[in-house]
Parts: C-alpha cells; sequence; structure tokens
C-alpha cells in the first residue's frame, strides 16, 4: 500500500458504522497489524462511529494510513457538527454518558489504541482522532 | 453492503443461535428478536450463541447479548455462550464489555455437552 494513503466514509445511518468498521479493518491488515491489534482498532472505530451517529446524527470518518520513517501506524479521524462536548475530562471518566449507553465508548476508544485527542466546541462540533502504530 | 444473518436452529434440547462476523446494528437487534421468538415456539431449556465467526464484540454488541441472556433467563432457560475468539475476549475486556454472569464455553460442542448434562441432572432428580 502507497504511505499516506486515505480515504473517508460517511456516517450518516447506524448500517454506515458497520461501513466505517469494514473499512478500517481493509486499511488496518494492508498496513499488517496481527489479529489482536486489528480487533482493538475495529472495536473503537465502531465506538467512535457509534458516538457519531449518537450525538451528532452524522459526520465523517476518515482514515490515514501513517508513516514516521521507522514505523507505520494508522490515524482515523471522526468528524461530526454535532451538539460538542461540555466537558472533555469528564466525558473520558469511565461510566459518564448523556447518550443513554454504557459510558464506555470514549474510555473504551482510548485504552484499545496508542493516542487519543478531542477538539471540541459546543454547539460547533467534535473531532476525535486516534492513532495505533505498528509493534515491531 | 447488507452484513450475513443471523442462523437459528434447535440442536437436540436448545437453541443454537450463530452469529455472523461483523453484523451490523440491524442484525444485533434481530438477535433478542429471533431468539426470544424461537424460545416461545420450539420445546427448549436453554440458548447456546455461537460467537465463533465473530471478529468484533463493541459495546453495543456485548450489552444486547447480556440483555437478551437475562430476557432468556427470565423465560426459565439457560443461555451459553461458546467459542469466543481470543483477539474478540482480550478486546472486549480492555473495553470494558462484562457479559454478566453468563456462562461460557471454548466450543459450541462443549456448549451442548454442558446443556445436556444439566437436562440429565434434571431427569435423575424426577
Amino acid at each position: 500500500m502507497n504511505e499516506g494513503s486515505q480515504g473517508e466514509v460517511k456516517i450518516q445511518t447506524e448500517a454506515d458504522i458497520a461501513v466505517a468498521r469494514r473499512a478500517v479493518r481493509d486499511v488496518a491488515s494492508k498496513i499488517g497489524f496481527g489479529v489482536t491489534e486489528i480487533a482493538r482498532i475495529v472495536t473503537a472505530a465502531s465506538e467512535l462511529g457509534r458516538n457519531v451517529h449518537k450525538y451528532a446524527g452524522s459526520g465523517v470518518m476518515r482514515w490515514n494510513a501513517l508513516s514516521n520513517g521507522t514505523s507505520s501506524g494508522l490515524e482515523l479521524r471522526f468528524e461530526d457538527q454535532g451538539p460538542g462536548i461540555a466537558d472533555v475530562n469528564e466525558a473520558l471518566r469511565e461510566g459518564h454518558t448523556t447518550g443513554g449507553g454504557l459510558g464506555m465508548g470514549l474510555p473504551g476508544a482510548k485504552r484499545l489504541m496508542d493516542e487519543m485527542e478531542i477538539a471540541s466546541e459546543v454547539g460547533k462540533g467534535t473531532t476525535v482522532t486516534v492513532r495505533k502504530w505498528r509493534r515491531r | 453492503m447488507v452484513s450475513e444473518p443471523i442462523s437459528v436452529i434447535k440442536v437436540r434440547n436448545v437453541l443454537l443461535v450463530s452469529m455472523p462476523a461483523d453484523p451490523d446494528d440491524s442484525t444485533v437487534a434481530a438477535l433478542q428478536d429471533r431468539t426470544l421468538d424461537a424460545m416461545s415456539k420450539h420445546d427448549v431449556r436453554g440458548l447456546v450463541l455461537d460467537l465463533s465467526k465473530v471478529e468484533i464484540l463493541d459495546s453495543y454488541f456485548a450489552r444486547t447479548v447480556a440483555e437478551t441472556a437475562q430476557m432468556v433467563g427470565l423465560m426459565g432457560g439457560e443461555t451459553i455462550i461458546a467459542g469466543m475468539r481470543p483477539s474478540v475476549a482480550i478486546t472486549a475486556t480492555e473495553l470494558g464489555v462484562t457479559l454478566g454472569k453468563t456462562r461460557t464455553a471454548m466450543t459450541v460442542e462443549n456448549a451442548l455437552d454442558l446443556a445436556g448434562q444439566a437436562e440429565r441432572k434434571v431427569k435423575a432428580r424426577r
């Protein structure tokens, strides 16, 4: 696969969460992640994609194959123009939920990935970026 | 793309429900309806939920499995979850997923044996 290859999946319906998972599975396996790492990445994508659908209604997932010379990895960015997160630290707390779920989406996805960044503005939207690097 | 359907069959005295590799939300939601519906129609003692094909268990899927097992319990049946892959068990645990007190088995065969043992114990007591 070409370095820096990228793509996107629009998340508009519940079914698109599964479409996003399949896209992530394909690219993660092309990058060369192992079975368990792929399961971690796909599960994190499912949680974050579901958040987009549940809280914002719709949004987009952009994926980006990473290479910094010595290691390769995968970056996923979930963007929405939803209500935003008033308190990001609170949203990352275990069991915190405003959407009637179990509150494991954000903290769970953070545990499954190597890096996570959240940029959010109330009334404007949220961008959650996660990265996973290949272990060697 | 439509995800593969759920398979529901009666094996001996239990309902064997097999989930596809990566079910979308509507397929996961169908698990509850189809299982409870089949439980009430067939004379079965419980449910073996075959997860051996499943490649990902996110919080929504896990919650549906736990709720289904609870509902089957209310109807008087027992649920045994069978065949979870190592990568799925690792990931689900790291995510924070739990399946309550549901019984588990390494394979569908083991699960059917477990269900059979429970049946024999019941008969012995009669």
